[in-house]
């Protein structure tokens, strides 16, 4: 892989590195400059209408969030290792849908709920990640197919019916308080967030993922098992997805056939934001939780605002050109191979088998990038 | 298959693979076309209105005629190993566009203009976005997806134009003598993109950015203004679609082409294309067009919902894919090896 983009990547780092490390630090960390920018809307807001720094309203912005927030943690998990789940919003509704009706028709109650989400997403995730795990799919295209079989499964799940009446000692947990404007919900999220936070930074598990992320080839050759890595990034996307699926009951009392359908790139547009990079090997999880939060803070104060509804998937585009337009490192990295991000990651992938005979990574014509070998 | 002595069917094989639409009995090409007449008979036994004589067969067309359309457009751009969601979300606002004119007593011509110009130009966009600013086609057509959404809803308003007059809708549901216009819109579409990714510079200039962007680079292919001319004729041709639905459905709701990416993608990768670009042909998305449109077309006239065909979309997708990949890397593999062996004692006798 030793294209003229690689060394031009390369320079580019090196140059980044040269900056005296006083202050480019804070605006480095994603979280924390997100977090800034969420203080400033929040504040902006407020002096606009005293009402949205209301406990109420704090607390719909957070129960809201969290639904996007588990989404986007599961999403980062395949962003980081280069990957790209399409189809966890789908997984979210068919989770919310097997959830609720066990609690409409037998009143199970939150644990075995939480349980339930989490088990169905994980048997949803494990389709994903057999597909890009072991069948060795580009993830765009199985996730892609997922995405249509799982959304054409909660129809079928739900075969006309909805969920529409859970008990309130559950929806309650979005509305109730425990300080002014915190949600009980948010402070039952924060344990995953934490807990995927320090597996991402501490364990080898975590460290694995953005080494496959970075470099697979790399990676590969550090002894590092790369399918099995992805294989496990699928799965846990599966599982948030799935307690996203209890989130979205909690917070909305209800599901039906078409519940998650659009919120697969939203997800993607919040973990973006929380400075998860699509072109692997950068993000965290606190970055996932934050970057949800700043997309309700900032659509609600649009709505605030008076702008229309209409314009709140705008929004959310602007924002998501913004994050990207920011974060320079992630551009120059695209720049540099033009039109070539998603094409290099399938060379990669397709390196790291054993002297693989197709004709394109010999054909003589183009010494650039036949150089896997 | 550097490893092997260059055996005489493998050496031409890296100048012909990269390029579509020669003259070699693809194998692909004939799996599908098999498929689409095996549909076609499966279905005509099965249920009794899909034949309808033949003319019900081809008047089915005109529903999946838009997909077909919007195919070739992604195919143009997934062959640059890029994507562009924001196809579907285009289509949409060109139809309310179309809608909209057509609604403030516009003739039916300046509503397609208008209407392919506004989807061409949100095509321009997307690929200014991509190939000068630099950023990943998968970021920028996602976020452009949303914002022409909310564009297509806000000028939709909250009454979405609807009944047109006669001569705009005749694009979408009537025919010239037997053949519908919406197949020979796609017809010839198909072709102009066959002959353009075949055998124009441009098309070749595609197919080497998408197979290998260095060597692109390095043998002087303007790559930006290239790229940038793959989406802009994707935007074009999702202008073209987003007609096709209006007239179809003589109404332009918001969401009328949101349904279209799906499938639309869908036919491009069943038709053999390479989601990283640089392989494919035009022609096998045509054939694949046809096959997706059928089984779906088929299985709605069989009573099936519109989202358990979804699911079968979805499944067809992932199976062939396994397929191909499997058949593409096993079968490769095991034939290199099986030469090697045969090949062995020959030179062993040759040095010995």
């Amino acid at each position: 892989m030793t294209t003229a983009g690689d060394v031009g990547t390369a320079s580019g780092a090196r140059r980044e590195l040269a900056v005296p490390p006083r202050w480019s630090w804070l605006l480095r960390r994603r979280e924390i400059l997100v977090t800034a920018v969420i203080v400033v809307v929040v504040a902006a807001s407020t002096a606009a209408h005293p009402y949205f720094w209301a406990s109420s309203n704090l607390a719909f912005i957070f129960a809201d969030s969290v639904v996007i927030a588990f989404l986007a943690l599961g999403e980062s998990f395949v962003m980081i290792g280069r990957g790209i789940d399409l189809s966890v919003g789908a997984i979210m509704g068919l989770s919310a849908i097997f959830v609720g009706f066990r609690i409409q028709n037998d009143g199970i109650s939150l644990l075995p709920a939480v349980l339930l989400g989490a088990g169905v997403g994980i048997v949803l995730g494990l389709g994903n990640a057999i597909l890009v795990g072991v069948v060795r799919l580009p993830p765009i295209i199985a996730t892609l197919g997922t995405l249509s079989v799982y959304s054409g499964l909660e129809f079928v799940v739900t075969n006309g019916n909805q969920v529409d009446t859970i008990p309130n000692s559950i929806t309650n947990l979005g509305s109730d308080t425990v300080l002014p404007g915190v949600p009980v919900i948010l402070l039952l999220t924060l344990p995953f967030v934490l807990i995927s936070a320090w597996v991402l930074r501490y364990t080898t598990f975590g460290r694995s993922i953005y080494a496959v992320g970075d470099d697979a080839e790399a990676a590969y050759r550090a002894g590092i098992p790369v399918q099995r890595v992805l294989f496990s990034t699928y799965l846990v996307s599966g599982l948030f997805a799935g307690l996203g699926g209890v989130a979205y009951l909690i917070y909305t009392s209800g599901a039906s056939s078409t519940s998650g359908i659009n919120d697969n790139l939203t997800a993607i547009a919040a973990a973006i934001i929380g400075g998860t990079a699509l072109t692997g090997g950068v993000g965290g999880a606190l970055g996932a939780l934050v970057g949800s939060v700043f997309l309700t803070v900032t659509l609600t104060a649009m709505s605030f605002a008076h702008v229309s509804d209409v314009w709140q998937p705008a929004g959310v585009g602007v924002l998501v050109l913004l994050a990207v337009v920011y974060d320079s490192r992630s551009r120059s990295r695209s720049l540099s191979r033009t039109g070539g991000g998603r094409r290099a990651r399938g060379q990669r992938r397709r390196g790291q088998q054993p002297r693989s005979a197709t004709a394109r990574s010999s054909s003589p014509a183009f010494p650039g990038e036949g150089g896997t070998r | 298959m550097t490893t092997t002595s260059p055996t005489p069917t493998s050496s031409p094989a890296p100048a012909t693979l990269a390029l579509p639409g020669r003259w070699r009995v693809p194998g692909w090409g004939t799996c599908l076309l098999v498929a689409i007449i095996a549909e076609l008979f499966y279905f005509t036994l099965t249920t009794r209105q899909f034949a309808g004589g033949g003319q019900g067969m081809l008047n089915l067309t005109e529903q999946f005629a838009p997909t077909g359309v919007l195919a070739l457009g992604l195919a143009m751009v997934i062959l640059t190993g890029n994507i562009d969601l924001s196809c579907a979300a285009n289509a949409s606002l060109a139809a309310v566009i179309a809608g909209t004119v057509l609604d403030k007593g516009g003739s039916p011509a300046a509503a397609i203009l208008a209407a392919v110009a506004v989807a061409t130009f949100v095509g321009l966009f997307n690929g200014v976005l991509v190939a000068f600013v630099g950023i990943d086609s998968l970021l920028v057509t996602l976020a452009t997806q949303f914002i022409i959404t909310s564009v297509a809803t806000s000028v939709a308003g909250a009454s979405p134009p609807f009944g047109f007059s006669s001569s705009f809708t005749l694009i979408g549901q009537s025919g010239i003598d037997y053949v519908p216009i919406a197949l020979l819109v796609f017809a010839v579409i198909a072709i102009a993109v066959i002959v353009t990714i075949g055998y124009t510079g441009l098309g070749r200039s595609l197919t080497l950015i998408g197979y290998n962007p260095s060597a692109a680079r390095y043998s002087g292919i303007a790559i930006r203004r290239s790229l940038t001319s793959a989406f802009t004729l994707c935007g074009a041709l999702s202008g073209v679609a987003g007609v096709l639905l209006a007239a179809y459905y003589n109404s332009a709701q918001p969401d009328i082409g949101a349904d279209l990416l799906l499938p639309g993608i869908t036919a491009v990768i069943l038709g053999g294309m390479d989601i990283f670009g640089g392989r494919g042909r035009i022609g096998e998305v045509v054939l694949a067009v046809f096959v997706l449109g059928y089984m779906s077309q088929g299985m709605l006239i069989e009573g099936d919902s519109s989202l358990s065909i979804t699911m079968i979309t979805g499944l067809v997708l992932i199976g062939a894919l396994v397929v191909k990949f499997a058949f593409e890397r096993n079968f490769r593999q095991r034939m290199n090896a099986r030469m090697r062996r045969l090949r062995a004692p020959l030179h062993r006798d040759a040095h010995g």
